[in-house]
């Protein structure tokens, strides 16, 4: 099987040249990795190697993939014969790309016979689904399971195999592992690494994280704005990145950057004042326990982490201190009171939450002043309701909008206008309305690009250092946690594993599972700059 | 996620901008002729046994007359109010019942989504023409009557779509958002909630006018709807079956208007639907 060759490709859209016009080259069993933040380009430019381009924009350019020349600027209804069979697309979400009402093994076996032009029969059919899967590490049992009943690292496993299985010549990866977690991230690209030297099969990989493409990549272009930025050698660009938006992710990577700035003094020592007290907390949805017997402290203005996998019970932790989800037992006190399940117990100013998605997290019908607004009107129904002093001078929609480094003038637009970050900070301006003593940050991070990330976490760290206010921090990203809290509670299966200082549980982890973890993160990184200065930890 | 679900939804379908152009005009005429045709044939029911049975083109009467000799041009546009606007306020009702136990089942749940669900059910379970005889016959018809039947019979598939759409929002961030908030219920579910499922009531407001539309005229056909004596198409069609043969334009003028107008506030609705959706995705 021989390489790929692009030339020219370039994108034209509604308005104007998306994707500059650029060339590259995969070898055979190689991967090619297309860096960018969302709206660079690079989406687009994997589309239009299939055929699949939005409504509206154009291809032009050549792909030549072993003996075949494609013209990119194939209209959509000629690709069908070229689309899976040469190339083939695998997507980000495992879940909505998969049929839910299909076993898998049906699912791999049809691409098996489109391929083939034929239809398979039993032993036939079954020894070929078996041979997919085991190319993907998974086992034979997999052929009957449905999508849900397995974990989103195997499902994306039974979606590259879906995807080879018609012996493609050329893979495009699309953000394949950004909805996964850590250590179900490594497991899919390590499957896509090895299919990929045993069959010889060029790959593209689609992504907006660098972590992803270390150690993996042969070659890495950058893209930003629709133009190349900087290419070259993976070793090379990530140690030394020449152009200064490449600098600026390598720099903004939360695996690259030295262990949280703000973590002085000794945050594990809570005392009896501690902000949050969570004790014996336990919550089961139907038969299913996601909370068993959690304890939790926080101390005041301290950034705690909590750590785990989806599927740990992070989030439901979360939701029960928040009063969105009711605990079954257990106690939650908030500042010494103890606090009845469900939000009547609780007020605005206690706490506020900050969700993992910014695209759902704000009502799309409200421009941004009007959804701030409202808070600060709940916020202030709720101050004089109290017969206290009215100390507190009102908050106006420009000064929240200032304090997440936004300017005024957004209040007249609606969040379909803003990007993922912008629409995070609103989300945050409107959770900081109530001037609240504690923010639950539930993966508000997980969805944004790198260099958006790390501004959001500089936002988290300036509200605390600035304001002193307590920060619930849950993520599935060790790196993230690592950069900002002090302390962290490592949850696994519905139980606290491990808890501490942060620097201390990541060093020395003592559960098998956080070692997992950080060997997971670790070894994404491994090729480049050693992140830890401080050597190997002391397993024991 | 985005990816996958810009790869996966087929492309929009665009309707030709002409052609909502000339369904625009033509809803606009008939809504004139419902508000000013009464006006402009005052006396389009008088009777005129001389000019019985005039077949089409004849003088002074361009679509002729019917049996009693009233003009079919000057009735079909005096009848557009009575036709139209019946079935304007049936879809109009049912959706403010659909929107006001809709939201009240889909964001309360509990025992109040019970109560409303098993009376969906139980209306569900009612053949609406047969329903709308029954109770015309039992309670004497009339226009008030009718319109208020078929109100509470349109109404629970309005209040399971509304429920429907209330649900998938109230388990979105941004409604957990305002409950952090402790807003009261009635702003979450008229100022969060209810904005957002707009695309799904516009829709189904247009899709029950068309269908209220037919309903109507089949009642008023059924001689159930509107009384006799009153200009209506349901009711032209009813009482020209017999000289179909003798003055066709008497009854393909009036069933021809129903046709169109359903076929026209159903595109208008689809086009709208599109529309709105196209916005929402957006967000």
């Amino acid at each position: 099987m021989n390489g790929v060759m692009i030339r020219d490709l370039a994108v034209t859209g509604p308005s104007g040249e998306t994707v500059a016009p650029f060339d590259a080259d995969v070898a055979a069993g190689g991967m090619l990795a297309i860096i960018g933040e969302s709206g660079s380009g690079k989406t687009l430019s994997a589309k239009s190697l299939v055929g699949l381009l939005p409504r509206g924009f154009r291809a032009r350019g050549a792909l030549r993939v072993g003996e075949r020349d494609i013209d990119l600027a194939t209209p959509p209804d000629r690709w069908g014969s070229l689309r899976g069979r040469v190339v083939a697309l695998l997507l980000q979400d495992p879940f909505t790309s998969l049929s839910p009402v299909h076993r898998c093994g049906d699912q791999i076996a049809w691409t098996i016979e489109a391929a083939r032009g034929a239809r398979l029969r039993g032993r036939e059919r079954q020894e070929a689904v078996t041979r997919s899967l085991a190319e993907v590490r998974l086992p034979e049992r997999v052929t009957r399971a449905y999508p849900h009943e397995l974990s989103g690292g195997m499902r994306q496993r039974v979606a590259i195999a879906a995807a080879v299985a018609s012996d493609p010549q050329l893979l495009i990866a699309d953000e394949p592992t950004t909805a996964l977690d850590a250590s179900n991230q490594a497991e899919v690209l390590d499957a896509l690494r090895a299919l990929q030297l045993a069959r010889g099969l060029p790959v593209i990989l689609i992504s907006h994280d660098l972590g992803v493409v270390r150690g993996r990549a042969d070659e890495v272009l950058v893209m930003r704005h629709g133009d190349i930025v900087e290419r070259g050698r993976t070793t090379d660009v990530l140690t030394r990145p020449q152009h200064p938006y490449t600098r600026a992710l390598v720099a903004a990577d939360p695996a690259l950057t030295p262990v949280a700035a703000g973590s002085g003094g000794s945050p594990t020592a809570v005392g009896p004042d501690a902000l949050v007290r969570v004790r014996g907390l336990d919550k089961t949805f139907g038969d299913r326990a996601v909370l068993r017997g959690v304890d939790l402290d926080v101390a005041p203005g301290a950034i705690a982490g909590i750590v785990g996998e989806s599927g740990s019970g992070k989030s439901t932790l979360a939701r029960c201190i928040a009063g969105l989800e009711q605990e079954d037992a257990g106690t939650i006190a908030f500042a010494g009171t103890a606090l009845a399940p469900g939000r009547r117990s609780r007020t605005p100013d206690q706490m506020q939450i900050v969700f993992q998605d910014p695209y759902s997290s704000l009502n799309p019908m409200m421009t941004i002043g009007a959804i701030l607004r409202e808070a600060l009107e709940a916020a202030r129904r709720m101050r004089g309701s109290r017969t206290a002093g009215d100390d507190a001078t009102d908050d106006t929609v420009t000064d929240l909008l200032e304090t997440v480094g936004l300017d005024p003038a957004f209040a007249a637009r609606r969040p379909a206008d803003l990007s993922g970050g912008q629409r995070q900070r609103v989300a945050i301006a409107r959770a900081l309305a109530p001037r609240p003593r504690l923010l639950i940050c539930d993966e508000s991070v997980s969805a944004l690009d790198v260099s958006v990330q790390a501004q959001i976490l500089a936002l988290f760290r300036r509200l605390r250092d600035e304001r002193g206010i307590t920060i619930l921090f849950i993520s599935h990203d060790l790196a993230v946690v690592r950069t900002l809290a002090d302390t962290v509670t490592v949850m696994w299966d519905g139980e606290v594993v491990e808890h501490g200082a942060c620097a201390d549980v990541l060093e020395n982890p003592r559960h098998p599972f956080t070692q997992t973890l950080v060997a997971a993160a670790r070894r994404e990184n491994a090729p480049a700059a050693r992140p830890h200065p401080s050597g190997e930890s002391t397993h024991d | 996620m985005t990816a996958a679900i810009a790869l996966i939804t087929t492309p929009t379908r665009r309707r030709a901008p002409w052609m909502m152009v000339i369904v625009g005009v033509f809803l606009a005429v008939i809504a004139l002729l419902a508000a000013a045709g009464g006006l402009l044939f005052p006396d389009a029911m008088r009777q005129d046994i001389l000019a019985s049975l005039l077949p089409v083109g004849s003088e002074g009467h361009p679509l002729g007359t019917d049996e009693l000799g009233r003009d079919v041009l000057a009735m079909t546009i005096a009848g557009t109010a009575s036709s139209v606007v019946g079935p304007v306020l049936v879809a109009l009702g049912s959706m403010l019942c659909g929107i006001v136990l809709g939201t009240l089942a889909g964001y309360e749940r509990g025992w109040l989504d019970f109560a409303i669900g098993r009376w969906t059910d139980l209306l569900l379970a009612l053949p609406v023409l047969l329903a709308a005889i029954v109770v015309s016959g039992v309670l004497g018809g009339g226009y008030a009557v009718t319109v208020v039947l078929l109100i509470v019979l349109f109404s629970p598939s309005d209040i399971r779509i509304v429920r429907a759409g209330v649900l998938e929002q109230t388990a979105r961030p941004y409604i957990e958002a305002a409950q952090m908030l402790s807003l009261s219920r009635w702003r979450v579910m008229f100022r969060h909630i209810l904005p957002n499922v707009s695309t799904l009531v516009i829709t189904n407001v247009m899709l029950n006018t068309a269908f209220a539309l037919v309903a109507f005229s089949s009642l008023s056909f059924l001689g159930v709807g509107v009384s006799p004596g009153v200009a209506d198409w349901g009711r032209q069609l009813t009482d020209n079956r017999a000289i179909m043969f003798d003055n066709p334009a008497a009854v393909i003028v009036p069933a021809l208007l129903i046709i169109l107008v359903a076929c026209a506030v159903n595109v208008l609705g689809d086009w709208l639907g599109e529309r709105l959706s196209r916005t929402g995705a957006a967000a």
